[in-house]
């Protein structure tokens, strides 16, 4: 979202960096993050695990361990939340900014009434009496809906099924009338057909009610059709942002390029051969000082190995941090020196068959 | 939805597994037990690749796992090259255990923490031996590097591998008896995008290679069609459609099988998925609904459906059956 219409951002994130101290080194699990979200909107951040997308949205949660090492901006609705005194900090998080998580078993208490979770936050962060916040209770089951909400709000968690405990999450999350939801891989413990359900859900939701929402998943297909904007993350950096349709036809990072491609697409018929990303996604102990991507990297030069490139490209519009971005021509050449010489300059050996740019 | 019927059942070409009327169900207690599986019958030709697709609970992996026998098959029975699998008992059955064999969904649990890869992948010739009676290190050797492990790390431990190298070395210890078959539940289900591709390369790459036939099981679509040849749609232990993985992707007549596909993220514009919207949830397998399986969340359900099990029948001319009183017509686009 462009920075001149500030006045409708809800969220700033500058330069987010946190590390962990372990006893083998410091992970670097997010480094200097930075985006924007405006009210309404809907951003999908997008990676593999280790990428640094969950650590990112707890990190916007307050939810992270003491150790660790949290520096840069997040600036809701004009307040640093970093910073917020200890009154504002009490009914900030789980009032204003919400998140569900993963898997709805272990975010539910197994030994409360689903009715009486819910009630729970009405009862301390509103102050309702008990009577009102079950009363309450059963009208969000019945918003997000889940049938028979009388009957729900007396059953135990394991009573229901699996998409039936999300949307108790998600009504949970909704109770306070947040302006912002944080969703981390919300359908990824269930099926297909649950999955279409609960993303319809959550988009009627934010229509419904203004509220914006972050979709942290690892299905380029999901953030595709429910997101305004898709950030792509690797190794703890934001790679490459921008619209859905710009980044599926037009991706930049050599990094989002090879996942389109090596991702089974359900329109090529069956047996196509797929392009895999050699390696794997590396250490975040100690990383060297050079793009994180270039030893997978097909496009990676000298000047890839010797410095971190920052993010480039149209504010706001599609922002990508690489030297020699895929489409383009830099990157072209790139491409056609490394397919000369049968190698990148990370040793990686690549050949004329395959991705192309 | 019925898995009754043998339609789908090929005469004219050399097949080599065979599966009919099976049926398993496991006890919940009280007299009560999970129809988990409840009379499919299909077949897999040599060399093809046999795709298994449904949501969870659906009783594809319980398909699975009965061929090898790791649960207790009810009724029906496994056909493979003149022998009845579900019937073989002690000897008989150890003896052909080599032919199939299994790689699983989490790489790293389905690999002996305590255990050296090299103990990992040798340990069915350890029972066997190969060829010679007695197996080599260079066996090994050429096991790991035919799945893309360096054999100089065959002395680490499991925890010192990444999820993808993990299912590379389940790979190899599948492959090290010379199986006929591959059973592969979810292999790729656990894994990083970035490395599916890399899995699933391996996996085409080792059929050629081997010869292998494989029966390939996944919650999703994109990954079955790419691998698969042929391909089964289960619903609540029933088969609703079988046939040819384009065909089948390109027409899907059940209502079933086009409520899964415009479920896909990202419907892809060859296919046609209208009609295909369902709600509701998926019923007790404990207490399955009587006639079509499928008819609670059907849009198309009149009263036959709530009576009869529809049977298996051929669509057109083509390797495509469904199983429906009231299948969708091919939309006229063209």
């Amino acid at each position: 979202m462009a920075e001149a219409s500030a006045a409708n951002t809800q969220l700033l994130v500058r330069d987010l960096t946190v590390r962990f101290p372990t006893t083998r080194g410091t992970v670097q699990a997010v480094n200097g993050v930075t985006f924007d979200l405006a009210r309404g909107a809907s951003l999908g951040i997008v990676g593999e695990s280790g990428s640094g997308k969950s650590v990112t949205a707890k990190t916007l949660m307050n939810l992270l361990p003491r150790t660790a090492e949290v520096a840069g901006d997040v600036i809701f609705e004009g307040e640093d939340v970093r910073r917020l005194a200890s009154e504002g900090r009490e009914h900030f998080w789980g009032v204003k900014m919400t998140m569900v998580f993963q898997d709805p078993m272990t975010s539910l208490n197994p030994v409360k009434k689903c009715g009486e979770q819910i009630a729970e936050t009405l009862r301390y962060h509103l102050k309702r009496d008990r009577k009102t916040a079950l009363a309450e209770a059963e009208d969000l089951l019945a918003q997000v809906g889940i049938p028979e909400p009388g009957k729900r709000v007396d059953q135990y968690p394991h009573e229901l099924s699996g998409g039936l405990r999300q949307r108790v999450v998600i009504a949970m999350a909704l109770a306070c009338e947040p302006s912002l939801l944080i969703a981390d891989e919300p359908t990824t413990a269930v099926d297909v057909t649950v999955q279409k359900h609960l993303l319809d859900l959550l988009d009627k939701l934010r229509e419904d009610r203004g509220m914006s929402m972050i979709l942290i998943t690892h299905d380029l297909g999901v953030a595709r059709g429910r997101c305004d904007e898709i950030a792509v993350m690797y190794a703890g950096r934001l790679v490459e942002r921008s619209a859905p349709e710009t980044l599926f036809s037009d991706s930049r990072h050599p990094y989002t390029d090879a996942l389109l491609r090596s991702i089974p697409r359900i329109d090529q018929p069956s047996h196509t051969r797929l392009e895999p990303i050699p390696g794997r996604p590396p250490e975040l102990i100690n990383p060297p000082e050079q793009c994180a991507y270039a030893p997978r990297c097909r496009f990676a030069r000298s000047d890839c190995l010797e410095s971190i490139p920052d993010i480039s490209g149209v504010a706001g519009m599609h922002e990508f941090a690489c030297f020699h971005p895929a489409n383009t021509d830099r990157g072209r050449e790139a491409l056609a020196a490394n397919l000369a010489q049968g190698c990148t300059v990370a040793g990686l050996e690549i050949s004329g068959a395959g991705a192309s740019s | 939805m019925a898995g009754s019927g043998h339609a789908p059942l090929r005469e004219d070409l050399e097949v080599l597994l065979t599966v009919r009327d099976l049926e398993v169900e496991f006890p919940v207690g009280k007299g009560a037990v999970v129809h988990a599986v409840s009379g499919i019958s299909f077949d897999v030709a040599a060399g093809e690749t046999l795709g298994i697709v449904g949501e969870s609970g659906c009783g594809k992996s319980t398909v699975a796992k009965s061929i090898i026998r790791l649960n207790d098959i009810k009724s029906g029975a496994v056909d493979y090259q003149g022998n009845n699998l579900a019937r073989l008992e002690g000897e008989e059955l150890r003896q052909l255990r080599p032919d199939l064999q299994m790689i699983f969904q989490d790489p790293i649990s389905s690999l002996n923490p305590r255990r050296k890869i090299r103990q990992v992948i040798s340990e069915g010739l350890a029972v066997w031996g190969d060829e010679k009676g007695s197996w080599s290190q260079s066996r090994i050797e050429e096991l790991m590097l035919s799945v893309g492990i360096d054999p100089k790390f065959g002395d680490r431990r499991p925890h010192q591998f990444s999820g993808g190298q993990c299912q590379r070395i389940g790979i190899a210890r599948a492959l090290a008896l010379d199986p006929k078959v591959l059973i592969c539940d979810e292999p790729v289900s656990a894994l990083d995008v970035s490395v599916q591709a890399q899995v699933l390369n391996l996996l085409e790459d080792m059929k050629k290679r081997y010869g292998l036939t494989l029966l390939f099981i996944s919650h999703d679509l994109s990954v079955v069609k790419n691998v698969s040849d042929r391909i089964i749609v289960m619903y609540l232990g029933k088969a609703c459609e079988i046939g040819n993985a384009n065909e089948l992707y390109e027409n899907p007549r059940h209502p079933y099988t086009r409520a899964l596909l415009a479920a896909v993220p990202e419907p892809a514009p060859t296919v046609d998925v209208s009609e295909g919207d369902i709600s509701g949830e998926l019923p007790s397998p404990i207490n399955p609904p009587v006639g079509c399986r499928f008819n609670t969340r059907c849009s198309h359900a009149t009263d036959v459906c709530f009576t009869d099990e529809p049977e298996m029948q051929r669509v057109g001319d083509s390797d495509h059956y469904i199983a429906c009183h009231h299948p969708v017509a091919v939309s006229i686009n063209a």
